[in-house]
């Protein structure tokens, strides 16, 4: 740690939970063991889409140490069916069809993967032997799996009871679009596919349900982002009242968006732990995880862009597509999509004019969720499309980029949809990252390398991470995650507790609040500690931790809650001391009053009177060290940035490796600098897999065919270069907090400048990557360099 | 993913092993460094109802140089024969194969014989075992084979390896002096089964030209192959790159390589090209060919 009197803010402090989870003494759910607790296993679809004719599960439940087999009937039973985005009011758009459903398949079986029955027996081991024993009649429907198919009206609907499958329709329009391409010099058409690929962290999904029939209540210790999410959603399903919910997590193996959402297992488990009256644990495999917990980003858009002689972008038409799988996830449906891809198009770009049309679909696959930058197609359709503009009209990427990206304190002060561009610094970012990169000599290099038959490439792509970024003027209020809430009191022993309704689970809060309260109150950071994960404690939130806000709205809250802490012991030790308290001063613990320091109270001393002498306070004076305060954001700026990469694409096989990769970016005060690029990285080496790996592929026929870790390719460290990460002068948007999110960006821009990189590469063949996914062997179909028998 | 009922037998000799495989057949199953056994175990892919562990048997932990052959019994590591120098002098193509498999820790556990008798027709090590003309000694109560890894290697995870059989030996020939080797793969990602790969080995006769030349390509069939009319066709040819494109055209027209999530059939062939020529050209420059 820092010497005493130096600031922990921006300091490399080491993160506190590391020695815990390093040294394995983390606790998961999985390492959660209660009295009686009995496990779960479920039995899942093989086939993508069918009718559950029958389902005979007397075999499984006769076996030896088997407690109970549930079927859809019983959870019909046991539950109520619910409609995906009712505790969030997202299932009520007039342009949406809401189907409603159950935890296990009632009826129908709509994807690999889907739960038809819930074994629950005093091993894992035994409900796995019981499993092969249920014997299931499914009759095959055709499979629905593409855009086309979920457009086909000749094709069956998933949900009986809509008529086809389409799930949301969306049109949205900004500035004058028509104006935009009759003055446009030039017009651009791109169709770009983002594939589907999915979040996969380290621990898979997992919960333990134990109800109490005595007192009627509830306790579930769940791997997520969100505990009080569960709190909201669960009731009008199982039939327990919110209040009778509580919800523990401890560490939390990664989400990465996943984890914010509660999901039909949870329901089941719920019901099934309320039936029994006693706990029952379900810890998911990968083989399930990767079939069935959650896939994202399967979007594709036709764009058409009205372009400049010097290529600007003057207006752009799209109509996107995503494809959601069966069942919308809860309470945030993937059909959100449908509008965040058109409302983040813009970017950083001086965009005049933007006109979207866009739908949400069915299919037979698994649950569409958040990732990391839920909105991350757009940033990759809008940085794919500079590239290919810069392409046709012969001018180099970096200049289409000079060309069309805003200079801050000049017009467009605002986004087409209102949001100030507060305090920008992409165009700074810019000319940092091209001339780390050598941008201009680049194009030497790579002729001198193309004439040995080696093929290097240069990529760039920007961007601005909203985290929450700054509101469009005139509408307050607290966005759909809410405003922030932190506790801050002191103990009877001096030490500060943090509780916060952040649910860390990789992000190091544990570390980054108390830096911010050290700093803020005037205490050791060491004596700080920050409790979560338990709603009995914790202020109430529908999402714990998402969207990348915790660097503003938790750190906001407690940099403002300390402060006014700090106010409440200063005027209590004023009290006490007969002292001015504008002479006091609060560092290390320890209140004394400037310049004669042997007039002092520790901290420790004022809580002991606060707590056991309040008849020594002066009448009227509040007698409690403890804060709450609640935070909506001040004026938050923009996180953003740059990265530029050089790749080098063996033509032969397809391999592509990295030579080097820079980022360049922009998150205001960095808390602590290591987080904050533990962050970079981590995203972008996500970007990587999704780029070089990561494919949650399914076939024509709808079987899922990326079930295990040989099918389904994570970035190694042999994958994923040194990532070299450069911060740019920030301008500071607000009086006090400065501190701005990192959580998505590496993930959102990564994959337009790899692939970027990737297309510059294979420039002398031609070609021009309209698909986030390239794979080698894709790579060598696009270059033309494979070989005829 | 947790394995079905089974009994875990910790046999102390081969001959306990031998009866214990005698006795149970096709229900009992040999666990060496489990690497592939337990994840096809859990995945209830094989359910074994016996399985005899050899990892107590010291008599098979030897490995040895008996001059002609590296004798390596059927608990050496992975990893061991990767470390040693004896492998890499005297089997270099084993030991530039060996890391090829999976990552450290796997290859700490992974055993020669295991990866041998799993026969998967992407590993390396059959592979190797092809193109150095190897050996595997199998017992049983029945008494002992010798075995030619060509006769040895059947299809995709099947060997002639007879339900009471144990394999106990491999043995890998010394390498030829002068000769040149390489091994070489494509890879999705360092330590993955290989999308395609080859071992290649060159040795020159007087005047520069090729005395003998093997190519095997695995990752393209049921078991790895020698493509014996290529290398018949380069023996006595000028170890020139056009000699070495065209046989490596010649060695992948014929291949109907499977297709998967990785990759068609065609790329899988496109690649077996690459690789042989890649294989060929390296293991000639350390025969000795001017590069
Ligand atoms: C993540 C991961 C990555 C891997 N990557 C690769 C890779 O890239 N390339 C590769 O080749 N392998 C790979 N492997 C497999 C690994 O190399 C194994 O070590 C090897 O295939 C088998 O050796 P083993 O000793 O572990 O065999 P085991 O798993 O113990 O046994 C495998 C099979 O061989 C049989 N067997 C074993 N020993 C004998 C014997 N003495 N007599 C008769 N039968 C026997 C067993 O009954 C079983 O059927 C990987 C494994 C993992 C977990």
């Amino acid at each position: 740690m820092e010497a005493v009197g130096a600031r922990s803010i921006g300091a490399r402090v080491m993160r506190v939970e590391d020695p815990r989870i390093l040294t394995g003494r983390g606790q998961y759910v999985d390492d959660v063991t209660l009295p009686g607790m009995a496990h779960a296993v479920f039995l899942r679809s093989q086939v993508p889409h069918g009718r559950l004719l029958s389902l005979d599960v007397s075999e499984a439940r006769a076996l030896p140490g088997v407690v109970a087999v549930y079927t859809g009937e019983d959870i019909a039973r046991l539950t109520t069916a619910a409609q995906a985005g009712a505790v969030s009011g997202m299932n009520l758009s007039p342009d949406m069809k809401s189907p409603s459903f159950h935890s296990l398949a009632t009826d129908k079986v709509r994807h690999v993967g889907d739960p038809i029955a819930l074994v629950v027996a005093e091993s894992r081991y035994i409900a796995e032997d019981a499993l092969e024993l249920i014997v299931d009649d499914i009759e095959m429907l055709d499979p629905v799996v593409t855009y086309e198919d979920a457009l086909d009206p000749g094709k069956p609907p998933i949900f009986d009871e809509l008529e086809d499958n389409v799930y949301l329709t969306a049109e949205m329009a900004f500035g004058d679009i028509d104006a935009a391409f009759a003055e446009a010099d030039r017009i651009v058409r791109a169709s770009i596919q983002v594939h589907r690929h999915q979040p996969v962290p380290m621990e898979c999904r997992g919960l333990i349900a134990a109800w109490d029939p005595s007192a009627e209540h509830l306790t579930i210790h769940a791997s997520t982002q969100s505990p009080h999410m569960l709190r909201m959603v669960l009731p009008d399903q199982v039939g327990i009242p919110i209040e009778s919910i509580r919800v523990i997590a401890r560490d939390v193996g990664g989400g990465f968006g996943l984890k914010n959402s509660v999901t039909r297992e949870d329901v089941a488990i719920v019901a099934a732990a309320k039936d029994l009256g006693r706990p029952v644990k379900w810890t998911e495999d990968r083989l399930e995880h990767l079939a069935t917990a959650g896939h994202a980003r399967e979007e594709m858009a036709d764009l058409e862009a009205a372009v400049s002689a010097d290529g600007v972008l003057l207006g752009v038409r799209m109509d996107v597509k995503v494809n959601i799988g069966a069942y919308p996830s809860d309470p945030f449906p993937g059909a959100m999509q449908a509008y965040t891809i058109i409302m983040s198009f813009q970017g950083p770009t001086r965009l005049r004019a933007l006109a979207g049309t866009s739908a949400a679909l069915f299919s037979n696959k698994a649950t569409y969720v958040a990732y990391r930058g839920p909105w991350a197609t757009a940033d990759f359709l809008r940085e794919r499309l500079l590239d290919i503009v810069a392409d046709e009209l012969g001018i180099d990427p970096l200049d289409v980029r000079r060309r069309n990206y805003v200079v801050r304190d000049e017009p467009p002060l605002a986004m087409l949809t209102g949001r100030p561009f507060a305090g920008v610094t992409t165009r700074e970012s810019v000319e940092q990252a091209a001339g780390l990169m050598g941008w201009d000599a680049f194009g030497e290099r790579q002729r001198a390398a193309r004439r040995e038959g080696r093929y290097l490439g240069i990529g760039m792509a920007s961007y601005l991470e909203a985290a929450p970024g700054p509101r469009v003027p005139g509408q307050d209020g607290p966005d759909i995650m809410g405003y922030e809430t932190a506790h801050l009191s002191i103990e009877a022993g001096g030490q500060v507790v943090i509780v916060t309704r952040q649910q860390p689970h990789g992000q190091g809060h544990e570390t980054t609040l108390a830096q911010v309260a050290a700093d803020e109150l005037g205490v050791r950071f060491e004596d700080i500690t920050v409790r979560y994960g338990d709603t009995d404690i914790t202020p109430m939130a529908i999402v714990g931790t998402g969207g990348s806000r915790a660097a503003t709205m938790a750190n906001g809250a407690v940099l403002h809650a300390s402060r006014e802490l700090r106010g409440k012991v200063i005027s209590l030790a004023a009290d006490l001391l007969e002292a001015n308290p504008a002479d006091l001063e609060l560092a290390a613990g320890v209140v004394s009053v400037k310049g004669s320091p042997v007039v002092s109270l520790t901290l420790a001393e004022l809580a002991r009177v606060a707590s056991d002498e309040p008849h020594r306070l002066p009448a009227g004076a509040a007698s409690d060290l403890a804060v709450t305060r609640t935070y909506d954001g001040g004026r938050s700026g923009w996180s953003g940035g740059t990265h530029c990469c050089i790749v080098e694409v063996d033509v032969e096989t397809g391999i592509v490796s990295f030579e080097r990769y820079v980022v360049v970016e922009d998150c205001g005060v960095p808390v602590n600098p290591a987080i904050v690029e533990g962050q970079v990285r981590g995203g972008v080496a996500q970007a990587m897999g999704a780029v070089l790996l990561e494919h949650a592929a399914y076939g024509e026929d709808g079987q899922y065919l990326a079930g295990s870790f040989m099918d389904y390719l994570l970035p190694t460290t042999t994958v994923v270069p040194r990532i070299e990460i450069h911060h740019v002068q920030t301008v500071p948007t607000d009086p006090d907090v400065n501190f701005r999110g990192v959580g998505e960006g590496g993930m959102i821009v990564a994959p337009a400048a790899i692939v970027g990189a990737i297309e510059d590469a294979l420039r002398p063949f031609g070609v021009r990557a309209l698909e986030q996914h390239l794979p080698p062997a894709r790579i060598v179909e696009l270059a033309g360099t494979l070989r005829p028998r | 993913m947790k394995l079905p009922p089974l009994h875990h037998n910790t046999p102390a000799t081969l001959e306990e092993a031998l009866d214990l495989l005698g006795e149970h057949g096709d229900e009992a199953k040999v666990i060496a460094g489990g690497q592939s056994l337990v994840p096809m175990m859990a995945m209830r892919l094989a359910r074994p109802a016996q399985l005899v562990d050899i990892n107590g048997i010291a008599s098979l932990a030897a490995m040895e140089d008996r001059g002609d052959v590296l004798a390596f019994g059927a608990i050496v590591r992975e990893r061991a024969a990767e470390k040693s120098s004896v492998v890499a002098e005297r089997a270099p193509v084993l030991a530039e194969a060996l890391p090829h498999i999976g990552h450290v820790s796997i290859r700490n556990r992974g055993t020669i014989g295991g990866s041998l008798a799993h026969a998967d027709a992407s590993a390396e090590l059959p592979a190797v075992a092809m193109v150095t003309d190897a050996h595997v000694v199998v017992r049983s109560r029945r008494g002992e084979r010798i075995v030619a890894a060509e006769d040895f290697f059947v299809g995709h995870f099947t060997t002639s390896l007879a339900d009471d059989e144990c394999l106990v030996e491999v043995r890998v020939p010394a390498t030829l002096p002068g000769a040149g080797w390489s091994f070489q793969e494509v890879a999705r990602r360092q330590g993955d089964f290989a999308l395609i790969g080859v071992a290649a080995m060159v040795a020159l006769g007087g005047g520069g030209s090729i005395d003998t030349a093997r190519i095997c390509v695995f990752g393209v069939a049921e078991r790895p192959l020698r493509i014996r009319t290529v290398e018949d066709a380069l023996a006595g040819a000028a170890p020139s790159p056009e000699a070495f494109e065209a046989a490596a055209a010649d060695a992948a027209r014929d291949l109907e390589p499977p297709s998967d999530v990785h990759g068609s059939a065609a790329y899988r062939r496109h690649l077996a090209a690459v690789t042989v020529r890649r294989a060929l050209t390296a293991a000639a420059a350390r025969a000795g060919v001017p590069g």
